[in-house]
């Protein structure tokens, strides 16, 4: 397995990659953090939640996790992002046809998948990493710029750690499920493009459609949870659950792509 | 010992029979060409052998052990299947370095077979701005990574120049004395006549030859094309011809005769002596394009198919156009 990883960890450092994904990442961190900001400041009333994704309020962006408060609100459009590269990454094995490569020299299909996965999650570490250090660096220079007063954030040096790092940790989480519904599209359906389509469609009109006719289901469903996972837990869906129901779709989904990729023909 | 030994190797893909019923044993050692109309299941083959796609029925060994455990064999196969296939943003060096590592290979085996197909020195270039030939090199060189006993490679000089086909030829050959079992498929049948020591020629998914080149060479003909100044000769010259003893068809406005290149003079003698003035003489060999298309019945795989598709719900059972020989 670490031979498939370190593999995949090779194929997947290009330029591309890197400025792609963790370009994405940084541009729309930042974004979003300023966006935030400088409604609040404003007066612009911040919609609670939003297709994919919730806003944190006046309060919550003065209050002692301010500095953090923007990570939870870009996490779903960083998850998309994350379920794009991970589909990408796993598609064009077969859009190029080195999977017929890959699966001849290592007919343990698992262990390639395995590798796979472990690399895209260290991608996923990095990407996380610079989204966290993003939100922080930028958090006190957009609230200071657009007057919100950042007394009531955290300030003791321990407790400003804990909070980054399980910002971090939350952050990181959320994106690997993100990642691994991405993979799993891409698996069945073979293709980048489609995965992308079929993620963002999801996200965008799915969760929404559903929470119109239901929306203690709408709480529970893939965007809902990581989103919730994201943030440290919502108003409708605590820490804790968040994370068994995060677990389960990242299970049921690792479980789908390994049948899948086990006892499917390669034929490309 | 054989490489590859099938019995009843069977696939389909639907009502599509690609391989059927396909009884193979390939001795160690040697160039073998693998010859066939598109659509022929050569690349079904290759892909069941490599454990990429599973048979339907039948079974199969490769270097001793079954297909359905290809684990056991394939840090001892490399392949090329179906043309080149690398991530086109990497480097050809990390294409390669990045099938190394999964094959538990070091650096130094990706710079030796680098260097075995001409590509040190273009190495650090990504492959998107690779010719198809250099795209060729560096799918041969990857098939190369293990060091293998056997090697399968599909269609291994296409987009290669002469130069390069001759060269690959030459490697080809190289490979071959040191050991290995190099399987190539190719439609350049030039070149697998040039280049193989025993031949596979596989029709509709089925054995339609299988032996030495030498033994499928002997079974080309000769004939001596001739044909009469006056086109209105021609069937006095058959005549002529025809009491003389041979055997001949009409060519157009010639004749094709049953005769070794020898019999030229004789025949052009004969003709001479009943008057007639010949515009053409010439002896011919048959190729092994000529035996491929006999023994094939000239068929496109993909179109016969196809037709028969349309004709039946199933295929029908094949017509075998030659007696195969089940062993080499």
């Amino acid at each position: 397995m670490l031979r498939a990883t370190r593999s995949e960890l090779t194929r997947l450092n290009h330029r591309s990659f890197r400025v792609g994904w963790l370009g994405l990442t940084t541009l729309l961190t930042a974004m979003f953090t300023t966006i935030i900001f400088q409604a609040a400041s404003g007066g612009t009333p911040i919609p609670s939640s939003a297709p994919g994704g919730s806003f944190p309020s006046l309060a919550e962006l003065t209050g002692a996790h301010g500095q953090v408060a923007g990570l939870g609100a870009a996490a779903t459009i960083l998850g998309v992002v994350t379920l794009a590269y991970w589909a990408i990454a796993t598609a064009s094995d077969y859009s190029t046809g080195l999977i017929r490569l890959l699966v001849a020299a290592e007919p343990h299909r698992l262990r390639l998948l395995a590798g796979k996965v472990l690399a895209l999650t260290a991608w996923t570490a990095v990407a996380a990493t610079v989204a966290t250090v993003v939100t922080v660096a930028l958090s006190p220079l957009v609230a200071r710029a657009t007057d919100l007063s950042t007394s009531g954030w955290t300030s003791n040096p321990g407790e400003v750690t804990a909070l980054i790092a399980s910002t971090w940790l939350n952050t990181f989480l959320a994106l690997v499920v993100w990642g691994v519904i991405g993979l799993v599209i891409a698996l069945l359906t073979r293709s980048a493009a489609v995965a992308i389509s079929a993620g963002v469609g999801y996200v965008l009109v799915v969760e929404g459609a559903v929470r119109l006719v239901a929306a203690d289901l709408a709480d529970r469903l893939p965007g809902a949870t990581l989103t919730a996972l994201a943030g440290g837990g919502s108003t409708t869906l605590d820490y804790g659950a968040a994370i068994r129901l995060g677990l389960v779709y990242a299970t049921i989904g690792l479980g789908v792509a390994a049948i899948v990729l086990a006892r499917r023909d390669v034929v490309e | 010992m054989a490489v590859i030994h099938t019995s009843g190797l069977t696939r389909r893909f639907g009502s599509l029979v690609a391989v059927d019923a396909l009884d193979l044993h390939l001795p160690a050692g040697g160039v073998i060409g693998l010859v066939g109309p598109n659509g022929s299941g050569k690349s079904t083959l290759i892909r069941m052998l490599l454990g990429l796609i599973r048979p339907s029925d039948g079974t199969a060994e490769v270097l001793g052990a079954p297909i359905t455990h290809p684990a056991r064999y394939a840090a001892r196969v490399g392949a090329l299947i179906e043309g080149p296939a690398f991530a086109p943003n990497l480097t050809a060096r990390a294409n390669l370095r990045s099938l190394a590592l999964l094959r538990g290979l070091g650096a130094t085996r990706v710079d030796e077979v680098l260097d075995v197909v001409g590509l040190l020195g273009r190495d650090r270039e990504p492959v998107r701005t690779f010719s198809l030939g250099m795209k060729q090199r560096l799918g041969i060189a990857a098939a190369l990574l293990p060091d293998p006993e056997l090697l399968l490679l599909d269609e291994p000089t296409n987009g290669l120049d002469p130069a390069g086909i001759a060269e690959i030829r030459v490697l080809l050959r190289t490979l071959a004395a040191q050991g290995r079992t190099v399987v190539v498929s190719s439609h350049l049948l030039t070149e697998i006549q040039a280049a193989c020591d025993h031949v596979v020629v596989i029709t509709l998914g089925t054995l339609t030859f299988a032996g030495p080149m030498d033994e499928l060479l002997a079974e080309t003909s000769e004939h001596v094309d001739v044909r009469p100044e006056d086109p209105a000769d021609a069937e006095a010259l058959r005549a002529v011809l025809t009491r003389a003893g041979w055997a001949m068809t009409l060519d157009g406005s010639g004749l094709r005769v049953d005769a070794p290149a020898d019999q030229a003079p004789a025949l052009n003698r004969a003709a001479a002596i009943a008057g007639i003035t010949l515009s053409l003489l010439i002896a011919r060999q048959e190729t092994l394009e000529d035996v491929f298309l006999r023994l094939t019945g000239a068929a496109d795989g993909d179109l016969a198919r196809q037709r028969a598709a349309q004709a039946h719900p199933t295929l029908p059972e094949p017509q075998q156009t030659h007696p195969v020989e089940e062993t080499l």
